[in-house]
């Protein structure tokens, strides 16, 4: 194959992998178009699931299952589709950076839109430096402290990262802005810009929300992928090059020569050129050894080559690469740093003597010990929950948890039929739970309890049965008793007041989300009781 | 008409003449025809209450409707055509129609298409869900009947609540969901129930779900409030479906032992007699009701049904 050929189709293959992951992103939500045949549903409630395969990325990204099956000892659903990536990494070097991975499709584009350095000085900052020993570092730390029960490789994975920062930042960011400008424009007395209004609202809402969508620590995921993006200034892919650890474990196991780059030392200038535009930093300049490992296989350096010195070949000889220069130092802090972050994470007894009682997990969630070695924090059940109520957490799982997710009621609630979050856990931290059983065990998140200082009825303010009318439970959970209170005056008044029965409730927390005391309201759900822990149950 | 020639001082005054007495004329006219021509025809000239009873084993519920329709005059008494339809069924809960949370989708697509086959120009079913809107239109069917007979079903976004003034005893200003104020003609569609404040939800209780805002501070003085609203959004027919009623653990219910079958539908253009006769099939008095009694001293209507034309139906 002609190498210009080569390049566009490494530019095809990463626009095509992009929009299907960002297509794909856009898919992961409660589907808008969803027509039950009502005279079969007359019984029992349905599930409704999201046709789309929208956990492909996760499948296809060989550290997600890696990791999970060092550290909780589970194959994830689809994991060959990773295991094909490393069997053709072994054969092709990292041609999934080059051609599939849709960060670094991001990442090379915005490098290329605007290179900071030109010239001599691209072509230099384009040289191996130790720097990028840094990533095998971050591999290594990742891989052994997912050995030692403690899995944080989603915070540095491409694919979690890039799917959390686009989903709870930029989408949501976007989601606001356009919602003010639609209110904006509903809220004029001109009737056409009403119209317009509705109408770019209902094609931009199944994308960006219909309500705007808000997630805790939102700002710090945005700001951090603002950051990484402004890395490429510094150096072309800086992500890809120093800090992913999945280009690190695709770097090691390009182990055979299938693909090589051919040099003609007596062909070339040393113009430079090839330099200038390599991505991966991987020396394909003739006179230095070509590094297999860096190599992201874009085919630039044989493509500006103005002399044809350069040229990649597919040989049908299996010869050993030379293995990947990670360093001493790399390799023994990453074992060191590996070895301390499970201790350091349960450090602050969040996992192993109690957990937060605002530490809500999604219905279906696996046991504490056991979730901290599968979560990948992608934002995946965050980004699918109808009413936002999943978001990640800061301090509440402590720093073995940070950005695992979390029920906030006043952000939401936990629709009582609704199992979506298990159903797209790439993982299966969170379980896929028919609605069945999510009613009938039933499965508890969690336990209401009133504070009956602030509630209206029982501190005589006003009759109020809001938390009782949307308790989704049958019997309901919450129950009124017809009780005599005081009023200011001392007069003797009937009101009905709330009840919880301990028994029936699940935590879904509906009654706290729509109490009139917003913000920290009179019923309030805590963790204590939820189904999934054995330690934390209140009922004998 | 020539432009180019200066209007004099005598043809204007002329013609501003001609202009004072067609206005004139034209009052007197109008004035002069009989009160019935001005005002409506037909049946709603007077309140009336049609009660449909589906009394044959596996009845058509399609059928029960047109024939409660029939009765009050037909579908064209009230709907126009190029008339803007909005109805405001109950589908407030994400559950499926058998548990009778949520309205009909049977009654709620017979309504659809009697509007349509009366040449309705649009059919809007609207309601401010309190369940995510997406899950209630599928699990309640309101999206298949949607689909199917091709009306729309408007979701309910923030930017389309909008502070209008109530003018109510409770209620001053609140936001209101524009597309059912913003309609020609107004149906009501609610499924019968148990509620534990209000005792019942009906009719005028519905028009909760047609507002925004923070709505659940109206349960501090629900009846008043449900009056208030019930008054200022006036619906031109009232259908209340009694197909299935739920008797307990209401408004969210969730058990089949909850529902009951009567197999009834109310439809009638006062809202307080409509809710009257279906607090009947609870076992309850009309007047034991806060909002009815309410409702009826605030002259929405009344539950003293010999003032009614009352009609009977059934299949």
């Amino acid at each position: 194959m002609r190498v210009k050929q080569l390049v566009w189709l490494r530019r095809i293959s990463q626009g095509f992998f992009l929009f299907l992951f960002l297509f794909l992103l856009a898919e992961s939500r409660l589907p808008q178009k969803i027509f039950l045949e009502y005279s079969v549903v007359f019984t029992s409630e349905q599930d409704i699931r999201i046709s789309w395969p929208i956990r492909f990325f996760f499948q296809l990204d060989p550290l997600v299952g890696l990791s999970s099956l060092l550290s909780g000892h589970r194959l994830i659903t689809g994991f060959i589709w990773g295991a094909i990536v490393l069997f053709l990494t072994m054969f092709l070097g990292r041609a999934f950076c080059g051609f599939i991975c849709p960060l670094g499709t991001i990442n090379h584009l915005v490098s290329r839109l605007k290179p900071s350095l030109k010239g001599d000085r691209l072509i230099r900052a384009n040289q191996k430096s130790p720097g990028q020993k840094f990533k095998y570092f971050v591999l290594i730390a990742l891989l052994i402290a997912s050995v030692l029960t403690l899995n944080l490789t989603g915070l540095m994975d491409p694919i979690s990262l890039l799917f959390r920062s686009l989903a709870l930042a930029v989408v949501p960011s976007v989601g606001i802005g356009l919602s003010s400008f639609f209110h904006a424009m509903a809220n004029s007395d001109i009737k056409f810009l009403n119209y317009l209004s509705y109408g770019g609202e209902v094609l931009l809402a199944p994308i960006f929300g219909y309500e705007s969508q808000a997630y805790q620590t939102g700002w710090f995921i945005g700001l951090l992928f603002l950051f990484i993006l402004f890395l490429n200034r510094i150096r072309a892919r800086f992500w890809c090059r120093v800090l992913c650890p999945l280009g690190a474990l695709l770097g090691v196991f390009a182990r055979f020569g299938l693909l090589t780059l051919k040099k003609d030392q007596e062909k070339c200038t040393n113009c430079g050129l090839c330099s200038q535009f390599c991505q991966g930093a991987a020396c394909p300049e003739p006179g230095n050894d070509w590094q297999p490992t860096e190599c992201i296989t874009c085919f630039n350096c044989s493509n500006v080559c103005p002399e044809h010195a350069l040229s990649f070949r597919l040989k049908w000889r299996l010869n050993l690469n030379k293995a990947p220069d990670m360093g001493r130092r790399a390799v023994l802090g990453g074992i060191l740093a590996g070895v301390s972050l499970p201790f350091l994470g349960k450090l602050d007894g969040r996992v192993e003597k109690v957990s937060d009682s605002r530490l809500i997990r999604p219905p279906g969630a696996v046991p504490e010990e056991e979730f901290i070695t599968l979560c990948q924090r992608c934002g995946l059940c965050m980004k699918v929950c109808p009413t936002n109520a999943i978001n990640p957490t800061l301090g509440e799982a402590g720093m073995a948890g940070f950005w695992t997710p979390r029920l906030i009621m006043t952000m939401g609630y936990c629709e009582y039929t609704c199992t979506l979050c298990g159903s797209v856990c790439p993982i299966g931290a969170i379980r896929e739970i028919s609605v069945k059983e999510k009613i009938e065990r039933p499965i508890k998140i969690g336990a209401a309890f009133i504070d009956r200082g602030k509630c209206l009825p029982w501190s005589g303010n006003a009759p109020c049965i809001v938390c009782e009318e949307h308790c989704p439970t049958s019997p309901k959970a919450i129950y009124l008793r017809r009780e005599m209170v005081k009023t200011r005056n001392g007069r003797p008044l009937e009101m009905q007041l709330p009840f919880v029965d301990l028994k029936r409730c699940v935590g879904c927390g509906i009654c706290e989300n729509k109490c009139p005391i917003k913000g920290d309201a009179a019923i309030k759900v805590i963790a204590a009781g939820e189904s999934r822990s054995l330690k934390n149950q209140i009922l004998l | 008409m020539d432009l180019y020639t200066p209007v004099g001082r005598r043809e204007t005054i002329k013609k501003l003449l001609y202009m004072g007495g067609s206005i004139l004329f034209a009052n007197l006219l109008v004035d002069s025809l009989p009160s019935s021509l001005a005002t409506k025809l037909g049946p709603e000239n007077s309140g009336f209450i049609v009660e449909g009873i589906g009394k044959q084993k596996g009845y058509s519920v399609t059928q029960l409707v047109r024939r409660v329709f029939d009765a009050a005059g037909g579908i064209d008494h009230f709907i126009s055509r190029g008339d803007v339809v909005a109805i405001k069924p109950n589908i407030s809960w994400a559950r499926s129609p058998g548990l009778a949370a949520t309205t009909n989708p049977e009654v709620l697509r017979a309504v659809v298409e009697l509007c349509q086959e009366a040449g309705a120009k649009k059919v809007r079913i609207v309601d401010h869900t309190i369940h995510d809107a997406r899950r209630c239109f599928a699990i309640t069917g309101a999206g298949r009947v949607a689909r199917e007979t091709g009306a729309e079903l408007v979701f309910p976004r923030s930017s389309l609540m909008r502070k209008m003034k109530i003018g109510g005893v409770r209620l001053d200003t609140w936001p209101v969901f524009t597309p059912i104020v913003e309609a020609d003609k107004l149906i009501n569609i609610p499924i019968a129930k148990h509620h534990s404040l209000s005792k019942l939800t009906l009719g005028m209780k519905n028009w909760i779900g047609a507002v925004g805002g923070s709505r659940w501070v109206l349960h501090q003085d629900i009846n008043q409030s449900i009056v208030d609203l019930a008054r200022f959004f006036n619906p031109t027919l009232t259908l209340i479906d009694a197909i299935r009623i739920m008797t307990r653990n209401g408004p969210s219910g969730g058990k089949k032992e909850y529902v009951a079958k009567k197999d009834v539908l109310i439809l009638s253009n006062d809202p307080v007699a409509a809710d009257a006769r279906a607090a009947l099939l609870f076992g309850k008095r009309p007047a034991d009701l806060g909002f009815i009694r309410l409702g009826k001293r605030w002259g929405l209507g009344t539950f003293d049904f010999r003032q009614l034309q009352q009609k009977k139906v059934h299949i």
